[in-house]
């Protein structure tokens, strides 16, 4: 029987690099098209039904995984990938087939006789394949950690600028809006502190006051008024600003 | 031109010791003239003695017992008791001093009971009021200025080497992912087209020599970074083929403008990875330098994803913030901007020096 497989890769060269290797270890397989991306990639599956797909992880648009998690029980996938240390341990915890790049002969070879074996013996490809990836996903996630906010834009005359958060010394509310305060001066963005605190990272911003939020890092003292409240003096700032009794126990153990 | 200096001000001790005599010497000199202008006592020549006389001991023993105490911070307590101790020290030796100059030198008899005595007295008052207030401003002065220099050593000394640590780092994170992926294209193209994949081996070879060099020169070239930058694009526009197109644009004027090394290529990497890699349309790089009447100007744009996908980064671009400010203090600026209708605009200006 003849069988159809696609590849999808969005580096030309390496599409053609492995259909060469494909019809040295496999000439009886038909690659019946080829995708760019990974929105190609699914037409593609839709259109030709192919058998295997050879898919790239890192593509533009749906990565291999997103293609995967559409497309699984229709065909046998394939990832391929040219490093991903965290990736590559996932797939063999999850027994999932994947090739690394540069592709070697040797080891396309192995993966061929497994993809005939398994194609023989049942039909219908790992039907379970949604959930492992699923799995993968979660696990691939995890190490990527929560995306915090890394810069503000803010309007510069014309145009719209960029500050790295780790150059911000304090963000100070000002009516609905605030103040972003930096070395280099002060900017307003349209963003509350309360909508600001979820997205910061809580480990480098600290909420001491309702109106204000400070850069860890750029703390230089504490201390107490005489009534007993907070103030913080910030590095390189001449002001001072003030903790309220919420948010002192932020500063219980330094 | 070297970036790596640091300047920092060795106070001279002598030097010092020295200019504080000699600002003693006029200060007595302006109050004898002084005395004996308001006529306090008459004669200008026993005034003088007198006066330097008074001077000189005060500034002496002053000295010897800083060099003695040795007070580290700028407390007061301590500088003021250092102070009166040396200025009634100071008069009482200068009060001998002056009529035993007075009467072997020049035959000039003090007699301290015809009201001498009490001129005596307020001359030394005065003195120890002015020669004490001098010493202690500039003792004050003196210290406050060396902690500051000693605080900005530090915290220069101390960036620089996290600096130099982290454009290591830097330079150590080649993407293994690139590599790879441009290994498996030359590969490829080994058997295809031998031609186009030597090229791109030759391209990889020499932005590795850049990348990876243990030791980076101060100063390189806007050119020899140029070199660098368009091997890396090369290799990149092989890869994402139509999705990458590139220009270079630098004037033959500034071709050997000097520039630290390693500065401009983060950005470049950052507009490829960030801009073009992941979108599906890719997009244009254009690299622009310019020169402006105070600064040399380079422009790093790219038609890419923009913003949205460039939270990913960080390392480089702060990294190229903080040697630009530590090379070139306040007068060099990176900043990075919205380019319409999409994509980043990157920034660097630094001043011009003379080739």
């Amino acid at each position: 029987m003849t069988c159809k497989a696609i590849i999808a890769d969005d580096e030309k060269e390496l599409r053609t690099y492995l259909r060469s290797l494909l019809l040295e270890v496999w000439p009886d397989l038909v690659i019946c098209g080829e995708a760019a991306n990974g929105k190609e990639a699914l037409e593609l599956v839709e259109s030709e039904h192919p058998q295997i797909a050879f898919l790239d992880i890192k593509m533009p648009g749906l990565t291999g995984m997103d293609v995967a998690k559409h497309i699984s029980g229709l065909c046998h996938i394939i990832f391929v990938t040219a490093y991903d240390r965290y990736a590559v341990e996932a797939f063999e915890q999850e027994a999932v087939d994947y090739l690394l790049k540069p592709v070697s002969k040797e080891r396309l070879t192995q993966t061929v006789l497994r993809l005939r074996d398994r194609l023989e013996s049942t039909s219908s490809p790992m039907p379970r394949l949604t959930e492992v990836i699923e799995n993968l996903l979660s696990k691939l996630s995890v190490q990527s950690g929560r995306d915090y906010l890394r810069w503000i834009k803010t309007q510069y005359k014309d145009s719209i600028r960029l500050i790295p958060v780790e150059e911000i010394d304090y963000f100070k509310a000002d009516d609905k809006y605030t103040l972003v305060m930096t070395k280099e001066g002060e900017s307003l963005i349209r963003k509350s502190i309360k909508e600001l605190v979820d997205k910061l990272d809580p480990g480098q911003f600290w909420q001491i006051h309702r109106g204000t939020i400070v850069n860890v890092a750029r703390i230089d003292k504490m201390s107490r008024s005489i009534t007993g409240r907070g103030i913080l003096k910030l590095k390189e700032r001449s002001e001072l600003l003030t903790i309220s009794r919420n948010y002192l126990h932020l500063f219980r153990q330094m | 031109m070297d970036f790596s200096a640091i300047p920092i001000k060795k106070p001279f001790d002598a030097r010092h010791i020295l200019l504080d005599y000699f600002y003693t010497i006029i200060i007595s000199a302006l109050i004898a003239l002084f005395i004996t202008i308001v006529g306090i006592s008459k004669p200008f020549l026993p005034n003088l003695v007198m006066s330097l006389s008074f001077g000189v001991s005060i500034c002496t023993l002053i000295i010897l017992l800083f060099r003695l105490f040795n007070p580290q911070q700028v407390k007061t307590l301590p500088i003021v008791l250092i102070m009166a101790t040396g200025v009634v020290g100071g008069m009482i030796i200068g009060s001998q001093a002056g009529p035993f100059i007075l009467l072997h030198f020049f035959s000039i008899v003090i007699d301290a009971r015809d009201g001498q005595y009490l001129k005596t007295i307020v001359m030394a008052l005065v003195f120890g009021g002015t020669v004490s207030y001098f010493f202690y401003s500039r003792a004050q002065l003196k210290s406050v200025g060396e902690a500051a220099e000693k605080e900005r050593f530090n915290r220069l000394a101390s960036e620089k080497a996290v600096l130099e640590y982290s454009l290591k780092l830097l330079q150590a994170q080649i993407e293994p992912h690139f590599l790879f992926n441009t290994l498996s294209n030359i590969l490829s193209l080994i058997d295809t087209e031998p031609t186009k994949g030597k090229s791109m081996l030759i391209d990889l070879i020499r932005y590795l020599r850049t990348s990876l060099s243990r030791t980076l020169p101060d100063a390189t070239t806007l050119d020899q970074e140029m070199e660098t930058i368009k091997a890396y694009l090369n290799i990149q526009k092989i890869r994402l083929g139509d999705r990458l197109i590139f220009t270079i644009d630098v004037p033959d004027t500034l071709t050997q403008y000097p520039l630290p090394p390693m500065l401009l290529q983060p950005l470049v990497e950052n507009a490829v990875k960030h801009g073009i890699e992941p979108g599906i349309e890719g997009g244009e790089i254009r690299i622009i330098a310019s020169e402006e009447s105070k600064y040399l100007r380079i422009e790093v744009v790219d038609t890419g994803l923009g913003f949205s996908s460039f939270n990913a980064s960080g390392v480089g671009i702060a990294n190229v913030k903080e040697r630009i400010k530590l090379i070139y203090n306040e007068k060099g600026r990176f900043f990075l901007e919205e380019n319409k209708p999409h994509g980043v605009k990157a920034v660097i200006e630094v001043p011009k020096v003379d080739l």
